[in-house]
């Protein structure tokens, strides 16, 4: 080509957006050698890609759509005590039971409490969902630096059925075991001065409520103590003279030996606990979305990192350290040769290296686009979306030769006129092309379908970027080469 | 192109679509004897059904494999080069699993294990079941309202139909389960075998010429289209048949199988339909 048609072809908008997002994309994948000397990138791998674990849980709990001609306060408390079970209210119509029942075990007491199952789903409401998710998380952090990602798996209805795990660097032991640990959480009163004494341990602990509000707009979480518990409370609140002074002798609550709660008894449970133990109390926290958020977070700490509903593992797996590799290897390998075993093919076909080249190179470039943005959406890239990129170069190279063969149709050069009427024609099977593979991936994207969701939106992206960007590229630059 | 010559001109209408259409009754009639097999077109594998399987690199055989794991549900051992092994596992219980586990990681630290339960494999089937039908009714829809003409849509309808099928029916005759990976396959499989069918009917339908011309002049295009994206393919299920990558391995199997059914489809089923649509006063 003559400098000039460089210098050209360098001003037109498609090829500078297509070296735009090249740029980008390099910056976003950020080659470079590490503090050792190894060369790294941005890139985040999956679990089939490096060592690591991942749970998935299935939540013992059920989500029940509802009528009911009594109360709904009345239902729920008998509902609750019938079943043995923790009832909450979701809203006006669903009730969260957090105990696995069927729905034929569910209905004989619903209809003896005066009510009646409309619709059944195992799960919780997303509400709970959320709180599941930071307790694991939470639990995973104090675990060190692991790299953690929890993901709830919300179906239809809104009811969550599944919360899945993944830790990297872990076997599948180790992440049994971090899912399953229990905090150690211990209740403690002031004696004298700053010296406090041991009231009682998480154990004694036997269920906590979710944060609610009193008339008067205070926050609190409500939680019962074992009967053994609630003595122990008892002595040592009347031992340590919390009863009569509770101000200078506060119960403070300790988690990991971090305080994260502290107040003194109220009056009316100082005199009560003078007569008798008190199995359920509420600490309170006060007024206003400050003390809402406390309570939030003291729900979790008195559950000391136990879920509010029990777990059942669904599905689970583990990669080791050297497989991973070994399969980055593979794919590396299947990379590289289907990138050069395409460039052959298209060479067998035209013979004109002045095609063939811009052909790979725009493939290759479209790649390089997708990598970008897989590392800037910090997406981890597992083998499914491997196999979708080597898709991509695939269906990339097709849409190439179809503008290729529309512009080359009947003899050769056509003139700019006549060229740009067959770029558009071009331009509109891939449209038709592309408009397909975007909705046949949609569901997959949409849905949550464990791993394959990724792959979709890796497939739609790639095809997006085809379309706006490089294929458009494309066709300036392969008309610049043709009219030499 | 001298990779073969195929004469479209030679053949009417009925010729063209004869041996697809047995190929589709047939088809059917494979999925259809799986279904009331098995519960569902193809068969599905741990993913859906449940189960455990276990990719490890060892040089014990088959054979010293199958003792070791002689108190537990093996259903299959494949092999593949450099000592790599798949074990697959029917589903068993919480203890039952987690002695497998502790006997995998004492003896093979570096094997890699997947485990997914009943109920959520029945989850995953349904979701994925669902995924299958709403992307087919979509591309149909996306077809119909880009042509806006009957007959040529339902070509196109007609022959990404009968990929899926008839993969599917070919899935079941060599043994590859639907699993996560497969699905995703059959569902890429959608999107590239509308992409020859569309080159056609825009060829055939919005440009001057005679109908032949046309024809071959698509046919050209579209084979080299489709054989980019068979070496593509072909190359990715060498590598990963040869370094035991499992989900790969099934994922470009399924796609090669597709895309040989596509050429067939495309190039005989679409362009019969084509041709007899034309000839008979439609189009231009």
């Amino acid at each position: 080509m003559k400098p000039e048609r460089v210098k050209d072809l360098f001003k037109d908008w498609r090829v500078l957006t297509l070296i735009a997002l090249l740029i980008l994309s390099v910056v976003a994948i950020y080659p470079h050698f590490d503090n050792n000397g190894n060369f790294t990138t941005n890139l985040q791998y999956g679990l089939d890609l490096q060592q690591g674990a991942w749970l998935q849980l299935e939540f013992q709990s059920e989500v029940v759509a509802y009528t009911t001609d009594e109360p709904v306060s009345t239902f729920v408390a008998n509902l609750s005590k019938s079943l043995d079970a923790d009832v909450e209210v979701v809203d006006a119509s669903h009730l969260e039971i957090r105990k696995y029942y069927t729905q034929a075990e569910l209905e004989p007491y619903f209809e003896t409490n005066g009510g009646t199952i409309i619709s059944y789903q195992q799960g919780v409401s997303k509400d709970t969902a959320a709180d599941i998710k930071s307790i694991l998380e939470n639990k995973i952090n104090s675990m060190g630096t692991k790299d953690a990602k929890v993901n709830t798996l919300t179906g239809m209805n809104n009811v969550v059925r599944y919360v899945r795990v993944e830790m990297a660097g872990v076997d599948m032991n180790e992440a049994q075991q971090i899912v399953g640990k229990q905090g150690k959480f211990e209740i403690r009163i002031q004696s004298t001065g700053n010296q406090t004494e041991h009231v009682l341990y998480g154990d004694a602990i036997t269920s906590v409520q979710t944060p609610s509000k009193t008339t008067q707009g205070e926050w609190g979480v409500g939680f019962t103590l074992s009967e053994e518990g609630a003595q122990a409370f008892r002595e040592a609140a009347i031992k340590y003279g919390a009863t009569t002074d509770p101000n200078n002798h506060q119960l403070a609550m300790i988690l990991d030996n971090k305080t994260v709660y502290s107040a003194p008894l109220s009056s009316d449970l100082a005199s009560s606990l003078l007569s008798e133990p008190t199995r359920s109390m509420t600490a309170s926290t006060g007024t206003g979305t400050a003390a809402m958020q406390q309570a939030t977070a003291l729900e979790i700490h008195l559950r000391a990192g136990a879920l509010p509903v029990d777990v059942k593992i669904a599905g689970s797996g583990s990669t080791s350290a050297s497989l991973g590799a070994h399969y980055m290897t593979m794919c590396m390998i299947a990379f590289i040769l289907a990138l050069i075993t395409v460039g052959f093919v298209i060479f067998y076909r035209y013979r004109e290296p002045r095609i063939v080249l811009p052909m790979v190179l725009i493939n290759a470039s479209e790649i390089v686009i997708l990598l970008g943005f897989i590392s800037a959406i910090q997406f981890q890239m597992d083998l499914p979306t491997i196999a979708g990129l080597i898709a991509v170069v695939g269906t990339g190279i097709d849409q190439l030769v179809v503008i290729t063969d529309e512009i080359l149709h009947e003899g050769i050069v056509p003139s700019p006129n006549v060229y740009l009427k067959r770029l558009a024609r071009a331009l509109t099977i891939i449209m038709i092309a592309a408009a397909t593979v975007i909705i046949a991936m949609l569901p997959l994207a949409l849905m949550d379908l464990s791993t394959l969701k990724g792959f979709a939106i890796i497939t739609i992206m790639g095809v997006i970027v085809g379309v706006l960007v490089t294929r458009p590229a494309y066709g300036k630059i392969i008309m610049d080469i043709l009219s030499e | 192109m001298g990779l073969f010559s195929y004469n479209i001109e030679k053949y009417s209408p009925k010729q063209l679509v004869i041996i697809p259409l047995v190929l589709l009754a047939i088809s059917l009639v494979v999925l259809a004897y799986v279904t009331v097999s098995v519960g569902m077109p193809v068969k599905p594998g741990i993913d859906f059904s449940g189960g455990t399987a276990v990719t490890v690199i060892t040089p014990d055989t088959s054979d010293e494999l199958r003792a070791e794991f002689a108190g537990y549900p093996l259903v299959s051992i494949s092999e593949g080069l450099n000592n790599g092994k798949f074990i697959e596992f029917s589903a068993m219980d919480d203890t039952q699993y987690q002695s497998l586990t502790a006997l995998i990681s004492a003896k093979y630290p570096d094997a890699r294990v997947d485990q997914i339960g009943e109920s959520f494999g029945k989850t995953l089937q349904d979701q994925a079941l669902i995924a299958i039908i709403l992307a087919f009714i979509g591309m149909a829809i996306v077809v119909f309202v880009s042509f806006r003409t009957f007959i040529p849509s339902c070509a196109v309808v007609l022959s990404a139909f009968a990929d899926m099928v008839m993969t599917a029916a070919m899935m079941n005759v060599i043994g590859i389960p639907l699993s996560l990976g497969t699905t995703a396959a059959l569902l890429m499989l959608i999107g590239y075998s509308v992409d020859s069918d569309i080159l056609l009917t825009t060829r055939v339908l919005k440009r001057q010429g005679k109908l032949n011309d046309k024809l071959s002049g698509a046919f050209h295009t579209g084979i080299i289209m489709t054989s980019t994206t068979l070496a593509a393919v072909a190359v990715l299920l060498v590598v990963s048949w040869l370094g035991q990558v499992q989900v790969v391995e099934e994922i470009s199997a399924v796609l090669l199988i597709g895309l040989v059914f596509d050429i067939l489809n495309t190039w005989l089923t679409n362009v019969g339909i084509l041709k007899w649509y034309v000839t008979k006063g439609g189009g231009k």
